[in-house]
């Protein structure tokens, strides 16, 4: 299918109302994308109303077993031993007190976060256990012996973290699982603008079959300089008409397309900004929340956009902590739990707390054992999921034994995952309203799990 | 073979010689085809051509370099840059803050660009930023956030050893303290068994993934072998990379008091043998045996990987990339990696004579021109440095000040937001590029945001930004526009100029139609130049560089 040609025709042609941010689909499939979100309205009751999820990608791999730590004595006793100088004390973890889930152990989070243990505690946040890159499940045993196939290049960051945003852990088709569920929702949007919006730049995750995502920076779309006046005009329209000659080179024409795109989106969405309540909320400086920030900003024009069903990506940098790790991390959640908590009293404010859900993703989780200054890669980590449509204040999946040589740890502390990324991504994707007979094309390794869907937006 | 021996065999001297004899016959960078591989006497046909190969072997062609070239041809202009003498960074940072002057992060990308812009030794400059490319370090992470000598140092070192032996580059990457706190290799030690400690993974995963062999084996063309199940083979597991975490132990700043006594500073690392593990260590097969110091041990480590069969198509490849083309036949990266195992006179790893092979082969020069996915997208950094030098770019006040180039161009000279680089050699775009299993780098860091963002920094830099325009700042870099203003009385005139030293002759018949129209209306000889020249560099046809 030759994407960009179509859509730069229809650029060019003026057509603003069905580009959607990207290339089209036959208009058989569109009719096909369109009966299935119908039905799967008509199974929500009626609730047509909006959604949006926002994805947090923690770069570099969290240390996540020191984000959410055994606290009761004989589970901190084992966390310690596994974690030597890395522990966080027992006395210091903030208490949290799930309603479910879990097991046996009592849960403290880090010092340094005391928002998510509030988001937590109010019922906003529930922790996924020990998610990871899984072709199959698979026990100690058979990651030892290698009876069970698993992923490919483990641990290291580039593959992992493409891995965890693909619908598989299997790097065979273009798409992320973000953007493929944008896809299935995409004729619930009237607008010219992409479903699927990111404001940490180009990503895998938000590429759809049919979506292109759209990329905003943290202060909104740019405009382009130089068009006032009848010379600005007359260069403008030069311009584009530059941009729609581009011929020669696939790559001459993706530019062209990008360029093209970007500028008429811009009038869009500044337009739309510009007219839209400031926001009340007040967020951090960090650049997370900064991120989060625009994210809200966009929610709060989402019906001049014409936008249902929107998926977002940002991103923390910095997790990748070899060294100086206790002088780090507590920064990075830090900077974490306030951004997170800005947001979510952001969704408050515009009275959409139960359409958006946030979850975190990380490429792994890293090594329980020390370098004598951090950790190093791992691969299962705990993640987070909040909103005021997740079942709060509970614990899904498994927590892994933190014991070295324990059943969960592959080596030096390494934790084999027990949930499956798309079993987490696939939970989101079902409450997001992805019809459910699409959820295996979505998921093309899901009948692999047991558990499809893990209830934590049940 | 020992560090030492390493030196001896693989002396610039050696790589002068072999480069001296090459100017002699006119020979093509050795090993291949010669039909294929060289321009024979190696003289650009025209202004277009010089141009063509100045963009791949400069930041960007001056109508001193097109003299230049089309005066020595490519075999004496390529030995007569690699004669220049180094134009360093950290010295002219070092006499600032001798001087008592304000020394930051921001300082160390202005000296960047008055070398971008105006250093003699452009060959070697290009070369140590691709270089810079490969082997990341960035000042965007903390430990080097404040350290603009040292990332000056670090950059200096790949422009002293931009045409040295590989083998050479990469044992002084690796003792490079800048490195040591980026990659966390510096003051690692033995496994401790009292504090449960072992070494940290950090750089033996890094230096085998990103910096000599890659993740999977490859063919001597690039391409990867396959396993029976076709399957691509891994080159290393994770038993590698803890064997090789094991050998980067016991490293310390030079000139350390001891272990936990030691001042920060810019020669290469020292060893610690008390903090070097000496157990036998497994590395790709190959067992370092017990009791060898950290020297040692590092020695063998980095010969067993620079001796890799990847090694040479690994990062011929990338390099082709960088200065060349996104795609480059499978035959092409084979005739630039058989230079990289031998460049003639049995040295392996000749940076200079690989690249000088990839600028004079075939497929750069003349092969493949036509073929429409020929060619590279420039990076946006380079889009600047391009526009800035074919057209005379000043610095008023000297000191060649712009401060946060990644703020528009989503890269800058060390500043990657990891050591995977502002982008991955194997990124695709979605849509027609990765459809037809091709890949474009550098669309990774262009999107809505930064094309904007780029573009608007063209017409800041033809608009706003004018020699002789009291209202553009004169402590910032100026465009010279009177030659072209000049010019521009004579609209045809102007496009052949634009299009000879900008689009290397190849401008489309429909892009100097809309050119034209556009210009002919416009009266004002200096806005009919700018306006030329803004359309130019923001259209496809400036953005892929063929």
């Amino acid at each position: 299918m030759n994407c960009n040609h179509s859509r730069r025709d229809l650029l060019i042609g003026g057509s603003r109302a069905l580009l959607a941010g990207a290339c089209l689909p036959t208009m058989r499939g569109l009719q096909k994308m369109q009966e299935s979100a119908l039905a799967s309205l008509a199974s929500e009751g009626g609730g047509a109303g909006y959604k949006a999820l926002v994805c947090v990608f923690l770069d570099g791999g969290n240390d996540s077993f020191n984000m959410i730590v055994p606290r009761d004595a004989a589970g901190h006793a084992v966390y310690s031993v596994s974690r030597g100088q890395l522990a966080v004390p027992q006395g210091q973890l903030l208490p949290i007190l799930p309603t479910s889930g879990g097991d046996t152990r009592q849960w403290g989070v880090h010092p340094a976060a005391p928002q998510l243990r509030d988001l937590f505690e109010a019922g906003t946040m529930a922790i996924v256990g020990n998610v990871g890159t899984l072709l199959a499940p698979m026990t100690k045993a058979q990651y030892v012996n290698g009876t069970v196939p698993k992923p490919a290049q483990l641990f290291s960051h580039s593959d992992q973290s493409t891995l965890w945003q693909l619908p598989s852990a299997r790097d065979d088709v273009a798409h992320g699982w973000g953007g493929r569920m944008a896809d299935l929702v995409l004729s619930m949007n009237t607008g010219a603008l992409s479903p699927a919006i990111s404001v940490a730049g180009s990503t895998r995750l938000l590429r759809g079959q049919t979506v292109v995502p759209y990329s905003i920076g943290t202060d909104g779309s740019t405009p382009l300089n130089g068009t006032w006046g009848a010379a600005g005009t007359h260069r403008l329209q030069t311009l584009r008409q530059i941009l729609g000659a581009a011929q020669g080179s696939a790559m001459a024409r993706e530019f062209a397309d990008l360029h093209d795109q970007a500028i008429e989106l811009d009038g869009l969405i500044r337009g739309a900004l510009n007219a839209a309540v400031p926001l009340g909320t007040a967020f951090p400086a960090n650049f997370l929340a900064q991120q989060l920030r625009m994210v809200a900003r966009m929610i709060s024009v989402r019906q001049p956009l014409g936008a249902l069903r929107q998926v977002f990506f940002v991103r923390q940098g910095g997790y990748d902590t070899h060294d100086e790790q206790l002088a780090k991390h507590p920064q990075l959640l830090a900077e974490l739990g306030s951004a997170l908590a800005a947001f979510q009293a952001a969704m408050v404010e515009l009275g959409v707390e139960t359409e958006v859900t946030t979850c975190t993703l990380s490429e792994f989780g890293r090594t329980l054992t020390s370098n004598g200054r951090g950790s190093d890669h791992g691969w299962g980590g705990n993640q987070l999921v909040m909103g005021g449509a997740v079942q709060g204040r509970r614990i899904f999946g498994a927590m892994p034994n933190l014991a070295l040589g324990g059943p969960d740890d592959g080596g030096l502390g390494r934790i084999i995952p027990t949930t499956a990324v798309e079993q987490m991504s696939a939970t989101l994707a079902n409450w997001f309203g992805v019809p459910s007979g699409e959820m295996n094309s979505l998921f093309p390794r899901l009948a692999q799990f047991a558990t499809p869907d893990l209830g934590f937006m049940a | 073979m020992s560090t030492g021996q390493a030196s001896a065999r693989h002396s610039p001297r050696t790589a002068s010689a072999f480069l001296f004899a090459c100017v002699l016959t006119a020979c093509s960078g050795g090993g291949g085809d010669q039909a294929n591989t060289g321009p024979g006497p190696g003289v650009p046909p025209n202004e277009a051509e010089a141009a063509r190969f100045l963009t791949q072997a400069t930041f960007g062609p001056d109508d001193a370099s097109l003299a230049s070239l089309q005066n020595l041809g490519y075999s004496d202009w390529i030995a007569a840059q690699m004669a220049l003498p180094p134009s360093l960074h950290r010295p002219e940072i070092e006499a600032r803050q001798q001087a008592g002057m304000d020394t930051q992060p921001r300082h160390r990308q202005a000296m960047w660009w008055k070398r971008a812009l105006t250093a003699p030794d452009q060959l070697r400059q290009r070369m140590a930023f691709a270089l810079s490319e490969i082997f990341v370090i960035s000042d965007q992470n903390d430990a080097l956030g404040a350290d603009v000598v040292g990332c000056a140092e670090y950059y200096d070192l790949l422009v002293r050893h931009a045409f040295d032996n590989y083998r050479e580059l990469i044992e002084s990457v690796s003792l490079s303290p800048q490195m040591g706190k980026y990659l966390s290799h510096l003051r690692n030690q033995k496994p401790d068994p009292v504090a449960n400690t072992r070494p940290d993974e950090n750089y033996a995963r890094e230096v085998m993934q990103l910096f000599s062999i890659g993740l999977f084996e490859l063919n001597a063309d690039g391409t990867r072998r396959l396993d029976g199940a076709g399957q691509p083979i891994p080159t290393y597991s994770q038993s590698d990379i803890i064997g090789l975490a094991h050998v980067f132990t016991g490293w310390n700043y030079a000139d350390a008091a001891g272990w936990f006594d030691y001042t920060p500073n810019y020669r290469p690392m020292e060893p610690w043998d008390d903090y070097h593990d000496m157990q036998p260590k497994l590395v790709l097969g190959t067992t370092l045996p017990a009791g060898r110091t950290a020297r040692q041990d590092l020695a063998q480590a980095l010969d067993l990987l620079a001796n890799h069969a990847n090694v040479g198509p690994f990062l011929s490849r990338q390099l082709i990339q960088r200065l060349v083309t996104s795609n480059p036949s499978p035959a092409y990266v084979a005739r630039v990696a058989a230079v990289w195992a031998n460049d003639g006179t049995g040295t392996r790893g000749n940076l200079g004579a690989v690249l000088r092979a990839i600028l004079v082969d075939g497929e750069a020069r003349t092969g493949e021109v036509g073929a429409p996915d020929y060619g590279k997208v420039r990076e946006p950094i380079l889009m600047q440095t391009a526009l800035w030098r074919a057209f005379g770019a000043v610095s008023p006040d000297g000191s060649f000040m712009f401060a946060n180039p990644e703020f528009t161009f989503a890269q800058a000279a060390l500043r990657a937001r990891s050591v995977f680089n502002f982008f991955r050699p194997d990124y695709a775009p979605q849509g027609e590029i990765a459809a037809a299993g091709r890949v474009s780098p550098e669309f990774q860091i262009l999107d809505h945001t930064s094309v904007i963002a780029t573009v608007n920094q063209m017409y800041r830099s033809i608009f706003e930004r004018v020699l002789g325009d009291p209202a553009s700042p004169q402590d910032e870099i100026l465009l010279d526009l009177a030659p072209l203003t000049t010019l521009a009385a004579d609209v045809d005139a102007l496009i052949d100029r634009l299009d000879a030293l900008l689009l290397m002759g190849s401008m489309s018949a429909t892009l100097r139609s809309i050119l034209h129209s556009h210009l002919e209306v416009e009266n004002d000889n200096k806005l009919r130049a700018q306006d030329a020249l803004y359309l130019v560099v923001t259209s496809p046809e400036f953005l892929v560089q063929k």
